[in-house]
């Protein structure tokens, strides 16, 4: 009994070390890089960072300019459309809703840009001809945290059809109880 | 007598203190300049990184070819007042306003690509 218990241990132990290597294995291969793309890194590395200069530079522009506009349609549009709505005795509750979900999601923009910037430019900072593989994985972690970005704009124009949805289902919904009104 | 002997010692060192300042009085106003606006300074960077902005200032150097290109508001989006009467006029204006931002949001599809991706950057993988 008590052999089969050390056993039952020793196997699952084992097991545990087994997939612990695979993990390592594995995700060390979704950053592999080959010893040509090291080479490459090392002789293109001028090159390569003002690849990366220039995209910092339109992606800082693409920033200021898109936060410009969602912070434009929560404080001009949806926040006064919300309060008129609510001012005429209408039920404003699904646009308040979608405006403070849209006020989270623009939140998390800006951090998340925040984290890309700073994320690109160490990896600017990095010189890729002394260390070529240092700078491919922090490429690879840019590239990551630039995706979340981009994740994070289709949240925020989600929100903001649906919020044009909304005032569509309003429009319907509340045209004879406007035309009563009025 | 002790008393009276550490009293005395206290006396003199306060004296010995404030003729130093009085002595030195320019070298420690320009020591404590320098460190209090050592200070401010650390602290001016701090909140300038921490809070976001440093993202957003495109005057940094390295930024002057996107720094023109900077959407100015021309008044075409004014903020939507929040009190006036409701019907299908009001409803109508803001319903073509709105799709004037939405327009603008779908114009381009920001961040998206993978200019990152060592195809873009030069960096193809090849099989060795």
């Amino acid at each position: 009994m008590k052999v089969s218990k050390i056993l039952v241990f020793i196997c699952s132990m084992s097991i545990v070390f087994v997939g612990g290597i695979l993990l390592i294995k594995a995700s060390a291969q979704e950053n592999n890089i080959t010893n040509q793309q090291i080479e490459i890194i090392r002789g293109n590395c001028t090159s390569i960072k003002n690849i990366l200069r220039q995209l910092r530079a339109s992606d800082a522009l693409l920033r200021v300019n898109r936060g410009q506009t969602y912070e434009s349609i929560s404080t001009k549009l949806m926040n006064g459309f919300n309060s008129r709505v609510s001012n005429n005795n209408f039920n404003n509750s699904n646009f308040v809703s979608i405006t403070k979900n849209f006020n989270q999601a623009l939140n998390t923009f800006r951090s998340s840009y925040k984290i890309y910037e700073e994320n690109l430019s160490s990896v600017i900072n990095i010189d890729c001809s002394k260390n070529p593989e240092m700078f491919y994985n922090s490429v690879v972690e840019a590239r990551d945290k630039r995706n979340r970005v981009h994740a994070n704009i289709i949240i925020l124009n989600q929100y903001v059809y649906q919020y044009q949805s909304i005032l569509n289902k309003f429009e319907k919904d509340y045209k004879p109880a406007i035309n009563g009104v009025n | 007598m002790e008393l009276i002997n550490n009293m005395a010692e206290e006396q003199n060192s306060e004296v010995g203190i404030i003729s130093f300042v009085n002595k030195h009085s320019f070298k420690i106003f320009i020591t404590t300049s320098i460190i209090i606006s050592f200070i401010i300074v650390n602290i001016s960077m701090f909140l300038y990184y921490g809070s976001g902005a440093a993202q957003l200032d495109l005057s940094r150097p390295g930024y002057q070819d996107v720094r023109d290109k900077i959407e100015v508001d021309d008044g075409e989006f004014y903020d939507y007042p929040d009190s006036g009467p409701m019907n299908d006029t009001v409803i109508d204006d803001f319903k073509v306003l709105y799709e004037k931002y939405v327009r603008k949001v779908k114009l381009i599809d920001a961040f998206g690509g993978d200019p990152l991706s060592p195809k873009e950057l030069g960096i193809i993988p090849t099989t060795e």
